[in-house]
């Protein structure tokens, strides 16, 4: 029989307060193949581990059982360390006395004893465990990124400075993405346009990046470093390798088509860029609003375009693409200014969302950096900006903080001073909160020096009178309630996931939190990598977050798909499905719950087989599997038998 | 003629008549009746609104009983503070199984079955929320369908513009009533415009009237009322809709107290949804017990001829 050692650890206090270790290396050293049994005070430190590796060569164990904490955090450390003592690391075990023991029981009798029943359980299990050898997988040195806004281009120009080739893929026609919209940056106001133009002309220019503009991710197979993309290249109806970039065609277009990128504060061409600095700058035709395709007359920008780049032929166009690694940043959208029914619902001219104010302050915006309000075009003088429009809201909108409208808020507030001197901005809040740095000063100038009133509470109702935008709220330091008859109204509306992100994550089979964000493998841990492998996430996808946070978790996401692409190829952990070929009945009800598409169908030897490269080891396939051919390695039935066995207190 | 269980409550009783004759009148014309039960008790009004669990509950339970174990799903109400009451005490039974348990309890004590029930309990059946507690007016918008009404329109209100108001309980609490969005609703608007009026938007057409205030502090409540009226008329509406009888009571009698004490304010007249149903289904000007107004409709009702009994039927 195996010998095997068992190390018990006190995590300090947070196990050995609850659970008495002393007594569970004891009870330790009367289980079956039990070697030698030890406690010590921090088994994840040196000497700790030190101990590990020399009790396995003084000892001569086969197989370790580490009883600390969940194995997500130290599986990895106390295997690596079983293997520099000569042990295959599939001998070492770990134990979860802590998560599922110690932190959640009070009674020091009870869990001790459940603490021995878990260590016993291990035991059962490491007797039966067998050797097993990582599964070398090949990897395609070649990364996706979707997304063009700070994020993508972040992550796409980190990796393409290291060496290794991008496809960045962006749905509208120009990268930039929300970031290209803003005036001033807070805290520093540094303007938005000047430091991300030169990010989005280096990703244009960069040789390892390829720019697909205009296009969408159309289907995702494949697994970590063999990924096989397929992208839909929408028609532009623009023949770009002929284009120039001259403009002539969007001066002579006669439809009017509101512009998203100006939040419809003003109107383009059917034919356009999206705004002037566009990379690439080429134009694209809106069917939905070209006259041509609505009636079948006009086609004036064939006429006017010299160089006849204009081609209303031109169909959408799949292309392959074979990855190694995607990295998801698509983003975010505000809850729309409609959605907030209490708020005017849309219908009141002068309710404009925090992004169309940033359009009113930008030098490049349609009142060309003057603040005017959409209705009548006058300057406001009185503003009130609301805080938590939709958000902290969880009876009728969305539950949480989106972090970054205090900053920006207070930032409108500043610039609109800085416009218009004698004009009155109010914020109605219900906290400030202003954690980065160089924020809380930011905020406390503003306060201080800049004539801003601050009002703390939220606001009921804003209702159109007159000309006036009447705002109704209260303000909770004062106990009273406050009327104002405004000019002009932001709302600070709710970061919400882009729509088209729940559409995506289905093809790319990731995951997202219950607000429609993309979901992190671990909250602290684990913050860029999805939790399926060779995914990667970025930005305000992931949830509400500014642009330092968001540049930083690009880079991130960046380092994570170099590192991966530094290997020679990837390991596979072996502790995966196998099918046994004899027992095998050919029912194929496991290719219906992989939820990896991890198995098929071998017509030759008329089984299924499993992809290793794909299987995760969920064990759905061995649950559903009739006849017992599929077991899941070092997880086999046997071992769950006398694991259950054990759990249940022997016999 | 479909009969469908009707329950008036106190104020369609007495004080406000007009509003039950014209909501039987005009429902006749549109195929069916109100049934007013056998035998009904005061629903109790506010209690909903307090912390008390169960005593709140037995009136409007008793109710609900009767109509389900006469056999009917239905019940119609009109009054706005009926139809809170008797559709969230339904609520509270539905969904808390404690609640339930309770209010059948007492039920079950207090009824002329209990001697029965000490023979054999299978005779006792616990209401459970069975009935479908319904407002007239989204009787006529759900189940017979505002078309419905165009359809029989005999004098459309063309040129009237009429601004509806909601009042507080005929839309809250949403999860439990869930008639209409209570910040932005249509239900009234739709109404309107079903019987060819053109409906007025105003910011305070949800805001309170003052409520009971009436009673204990009818200052604020003439404030209240005096803005509800003001905006209405600035936005150019001709008249106010409403459901409830005591926002009725409010937003008409209050206006002598608001003539009173504001020297800007010009009267708006105010009219039941069930009048102005009544008048375009072409019912008899006569009884719709508009003499009971304080502030007088005739005028407006002349704009479009209606008042001098042109198309009576």
């Amino acid at each position: 029989m195996k010998r095997i050692g068992v190390f018990v650890c006190h995590c300090g206090i947070n196990i050995a307060m609850t659970v008495d270790v002393k007594r569970v290396a004891e009870e330790a050293m009367n289980m079956p193949g039990v070697a030698y049994a030890q406690d010590y005070i921090y088994m994840c430190s040196e000497p700790g581990q030190a101990l590990v590796r020399e009790k396995i060569k003084e000892e001569e164990l086969d197989a370790v059982i580490i009883a600390a904490c969940s194995p997500n955090l130290h599986e990895s450390t106390f295997r690596a360390a079983a293997e520099e003592a000569g042990l295959n690391p599939w001998q070492c075990e770990i134990a979860n006395i802590r998560e599922q023991c110690s932190w959640v029981h009070t009674n020091r009798e009870k869990a001790t004893s459940k603490a021995i029943r878990i260590v016993d359980t291990l035991v059962q299990k490491t007797i039966l465990n067998e050797s097993l050898e990582p599964i070398p997988v090949s990897i395609t040195k070649k990364a996706l990124v979707i997304g063009g806004g700070i994020a993508g281009i972040q992550a796409a120009l980190d990796i393409a400075d290291s060496g290794y080739k991008i496809i960045l893929v962006e749905k509208e026609s120009s990268i930039g993405g929300h970031m290209a919209q803003l005036s001033e940056t807070f805290p520093t106001l540094d303007c938005s346009q000047c430091i991300l133009t030169p990010k989005m002309v280096a990703a244009g220019k960069h040789p390892n990046i390829e720019l697909m503009t205009y296009s969408e991710i159309e289907e995702v197979s494949g697994y970590v470093g063999n990924f096989n993309v397929k992208i839909k290249r929408k028609a532009s109806f623009v023949d770009w390798s002929k284009c120039n970039g001259c403009g002539l065609c969007m001066e002579k277009c006669p439809a009017k088509v509101p512009s998203l990128f100006d939040r419809e504060l003003a109107t383009h061409g059917a034919i356009y860029v999206p705004f002037p600095q566009a990379v690439p700058n080429k134009p694209v035709i809106d069917k939905d609003n070209c006259i041509y395709f609505k009636s079948g007359k006009c086609r004036l920008c064939e006429k006017v375009c010299e160089i006849g780049a204009i081609n209303f032929e031109q169909e959408d166009l799949i292309v392959e693409e074979e990855i190694g690694a995607i990295i998801v940043a698509t983003g975010f959208e505000t809850l729309p200014v409609p959605n907030l029914v209490e708020y005017g619902a849309g219908d009141v001219p002068d309710v404009i969302d925090g992004l169309a104010f940033e359009r009113l302050l930008s030098a490049s915006g349609p009142t060309v950096g003057e603040v005017r309000r959409p209705s009548d075009g006058m300057v406001p003088k009185e503003i009130v900006f609301v805080q938590c429009a939709g958000s902290r809201d969880p009876e009728r909108y969305r539950p949480y903080c989106s972090k970054i409208c205090c900053m920006y808020t207070t930032k409108h507030a500043l610039l609109y001073k800085h416009r218009v001197h004698d004009g009155q901005p109010y914020i109605f809040y219900i906290d400030i909160r202003t954690g980065g740095k160089g924020y809380e000063e930011f905020y406390h100038n503003a306060e201080l020096d800049e004539g801003i009133i601050y009002l703390r509470g939220k606001v009921a109702k804003i209702f159109r009178d007159g000309d006036k935008t009447v705002v109704w709220g209260t303000d909770t330091l004062t106990g009273r309630n406050i009327e104002i008859a405004a000019d002009l109204v932001v709302l600070a509306t709710a970061m919400i996931p882009k729509d088209s992100t729940a559409e995506l994550v289905k093809k790319l089979r990731i995951q997202t939190g219950p607000n429609g964000f993309l979901s992190e493998a671990h909250p602290k841990l684990r913050p860029v990598e999805s939790i399926n492998s060779g995914f990667y996430i970025a930005g305000a996808a992931q949830g509400p977050k500014d642009i330092p946070e968001t540049v930083a978790q690009a880079s991130a996401a960046a380092c994570k798909v170099i590192s991966l692409f530094s290997r020679d190829h990837l390991e596979q952990d072996p502790a995966i499905a196998w099918v046994d070929e004899d027992l095998c009945g050919n029912c194929r009800i496991c290719i219906s719950v992989c939820p990896y598409d991890a198995r098929e169908f071998d017509e030759e030897k008329g089984i299924v087989i499993v992809n290793e490269a794909l299987c995760e080891g969920c064990g759905s396939c061995v649950a559903a599997c009739a006849c017992g051919a599929t077991q899941q390695r070092n997880l086999s039935d046997s071992q769950i038998r006398s694991m259950v066995t054990a759990s249940l207190g022997g016999e | 003629m479909a009969k469908i269980a009707y329950y008036p409550g106190c104020a369609l009783n007495e004080r406000s008549s007009h509003l039950d004759r014209s909501a039987r009148d005009a429902t006749v014309r549109l195929g069916f009746e109100l049934d007013e039960l056998d035998t009904w008790t005061c629903c109790g009004a506010v209690p909903p609104v307090s912390k008390e669990r169960v005593m709140n509950l037995i009136a409007p339970s008793r109710i609900l009983k009767n109509v389900r174990d006469s056999g009917r799903d239905i019940l119609i109400t009109i009054c706005d503070f009926c139809y809170n009451t008797l559709k969230r005490t339904n609520f509270s039974i539905k969904t808390d199984d404690i609640t339930r348990k309770r209010v059948n309890a007492f039920l079950a004590d207090d009824t002329p079955e209990r001697e029965y029930l000490e023979k054999d309990d299978t005779l006792w059946e616990d209401y459970a929320g069975e009935v479908r507690v319904i407002h007239l007016m989204e009787y006529l918008r759900d189940e017979l369908g505002y078309e419905k009404i165009t359809e029989n329109l005999k004098r459309p209100l063309k040129g009237l513009k009429i601004a509806p108001y909601y009042g507080c309980v005929m839309l809250r609490p949403q999860n439990e009533i869930q008639l209409d969005d209570p910040e932005n609703p249509s239900i009234i608007e739709d109404f309107i415009t079903a019987l060819d009026a053109q409906p007025v938007k105003y910011p305070y057409r949800t805001e309170c009237c003052g409520s009971y205030l009436s009673v204990s502090s009818p200052d604020a409540s003439t404030r209240l009322c005096y803005r509800i009226l003001t905006s209405a008329r600035n936005s150019g509406a001709d008249a106010i809709v409403v459901s409830c009888p005591l926002c009725f009571y409010n937003l008409d009698s209050r206006q002598k107290a608001i003539t009173e004490a504001y020297s800007d304010f010009k009267p708006l007249p105010i009219f039941y949804f069930t009048q102005l149903l009544s008048v375009a289904l072409g019912v008899e000007y006569g009884r719709q017990g508009f003499e009971k107004h304080y502030v007088d409709v005739t005028p407006v009702l002349d704009k479009i001829d209606i008042s001098t009994g042109k198309g009576d039927e």
